[in-house]
């Protein structure tokens, strides 16, 4: 989520997205290349897999640099891309509904430290303990997100991890604001549920802000 | 009027989107409900939690999209509409080699495959008239006629011919039997008398044959037979021996019976009346 100022400056620039609207290739490129993290970080945690959230992410760019002409309002370009990658997420996501794989992600992993990677690494520089717990706590909470519902793991992972506001959450998914929040709180309610189960509480999350 | 926060006012006041007054209301609301706090608190501590994931580094791959928007194949159904095309164009070139033809008349529509064949209609109106017809049969009769009465000639010069050569035949069939006649009638007496004499002497020792041969069957049968009711005879007398003795033997059973109950009765009567006198005087 955290991006330099100048590149959350560069995404909301409006005439970068004129040009690329207009079929400025270089322009487009810049988008792709401004946008791709987060939209693949979207359906990362969509997907838990690293595969499909990069051929959901290819596929949401190639749709929106074909679509980018048709784009009628340049303002709300980012619930219109967020709108691409919701889309291709379900279709998505009803195609694999009955597959099963491993992600290559589980099999190697870059920050491991098998992995010929690891040094590269910032891991291997906070304190262990602290790097090892808060994995741990990821690696629960992505899982617990893969548990709820599709519909309440959209709007939070959009609201918690993509900062977007409820007006916007409401446009992408075409519903009311309060359908969101109503979505919203249930979906925390899931997860809390959830990590309750695993028996992820106060006393054994001894997490610092 | 008690206030129930929805699930919107939940999220807003989590979010920090709610005015003064409703943060107001809200707070108020969770100091009295001690339930609803802690649900808060497990909220926000929820929030806090989701904070550890963080987001995963990725490069942008290079996309190279080409600027084909006028391509007659990015049309959304161009494919739709050339298939159907396609398939049409094959139908089209089926029927014309298989010479389909389709039509339609009063009696509805006719599908069919190769050359058509135009029957013509058949006239409904008679060509010709009764009298020409009348002539036509009259002239079919007589020509039957004359064929018959032709026929009828030749069969019958035929039968005259076989009637004659039949005639020639008999007539010299008869010449040879006048001729075996006279030969008969020209045999004489002593021929004949001859003749009888030795078919006589034919026939007596072919008769004297037959009867040896007979009676030497009839010997040889009576023989049997007199055989047979010999054994029949001493067969008929033993038995009447065997029926003789057994009723013999009875007899004698039954005379031996009598005596013996006779004995019997005459004990029992002797050993009663022992001393007594019998009413007629006799003593025992």
């Amino acid at each position: 989520m955290a991006e330099t100022l100048l590149d959350i400056a560069m995404m909301h620039a409006d005439t970068l997205i004129l040009r690329a609207k207009q079929g400025d290739q270089h322009a487009q490129g810049r988008l792709v290349q401004l946008w791709y993290k987060r939209i693949y970080n979207f359906c990362f945690k969509f997907f838990q897999d690293h595969d499909l959230a990069m051929e959901v992410t290819q596929k949401t760019f190639i749709a929106m640099c074909k679509s980018l002409p048709a784009l009628q309002d340049v303002l709300r370009f980012k619930s219109w891309l967020y709108t691409i990658a919701v889309n291709y997420c379900r279709e998505e996501a009803r195609k694999t509904k009955n597959k099963k794989a491993v992600s290559f992600d589980l099999v190697v992993n870059p920050e491991s430290e098998q992995s010929p990677n690891w040094e590269g690494t910032n891991v291997r520089h906070d304190n262990p303990e602290k790097v090892y717990q808060s994995r741990e706590l990821s690696d629960i909470l992505q899982q617990a997100l893969c548990m709820i519902s599709a519909e309440q793991r959209e709007v939070v992972i959009m609201k918690e991890y993509e900062g977007m506001k409820f007006r916007e959450i409401a446009e992408v998914l075409n519903i009311s604001e309060n359908t969101v929040k109503s979505r919203l709180y249930y979906g925390l309610e899931a997860l809390k549920k959830i990590l309750t189960g695993k028996n992820i509480n106060k006393e054994t999350v001894h997490y610092e802000i | 009027m008690k206030y129930n926060p929805t699930e919107a006012d939940w999220i807003d006041y989590l979010y920090g989107n709610m005015s003064s007054e409703q943060v107001m209301r809200f707070e108020a609301y969770l100091i009295e409900n001690p339930e609803a706090q802690k649900k808060l608190e497990s909220l926000q501590e929820m929030r806090k939690w989701m904070t550890s994931v963080e987001d995963k580094e990725v490069i942008a791959p290079p996309l190279f999209i080409t600027n084909a928007q006028n391509s007659f194949w990015q049309f959304p159904y161009a494919k739709t509409i050339l298939s159907i095309a396609a398939s049409l164009l094959i139908i089209i070139i089926a029927g014309w080699l298989t010479n389909f033809h389709i039509q339609t008349d009063g009696n509805g529509i006719r599908f069919a495959f190769g050359e058509e064949k135009i029957i013509e209609p058949v006239d409904a109106k008679p060509n010709l008239t009764n009298e020409e017809v009348q002539v036509l049969i009259n002239q079919s009769i007589a020509s039957n006629a004359t064929a018959l009465e032709q026929k009828w000639m030749q069969q019958q010069e035929e039968l005259k011919k076989s009637v004659n050569k039949n005639l020639a035949r008999t007539a010299s069939n008869n010449e040879k039997f006048d001729l075996l006649v006279q030969q008969v009638a020209s045999a004489s007496q002593t021929q004949v008398q001859a003749y009888m004499a030795s078919m006589q002497q034919q026939n007596l020792k072919s008769m004297q044959e037959y009867l040896t041969l007979t009676s030497n069957d009839q010997k040889a049968y009576i023989e049997g037979l007199l055989v047979d009711f010999a054994k029949y005879l001493q067969q008929q007398r033993n038995d009447d021996l065997r029926l003789l003795q057994a009723k013999i033997t009875d007899v004698e059973q039954t005379n031996n019976q009598f005596k013996a109950e006779t004995e019997q009765i005459l004990t029992s009567l002797i050993s009663n009346n022992n001393g007594r006198t019998l009413p007629t005087g006799i003593r025992n």
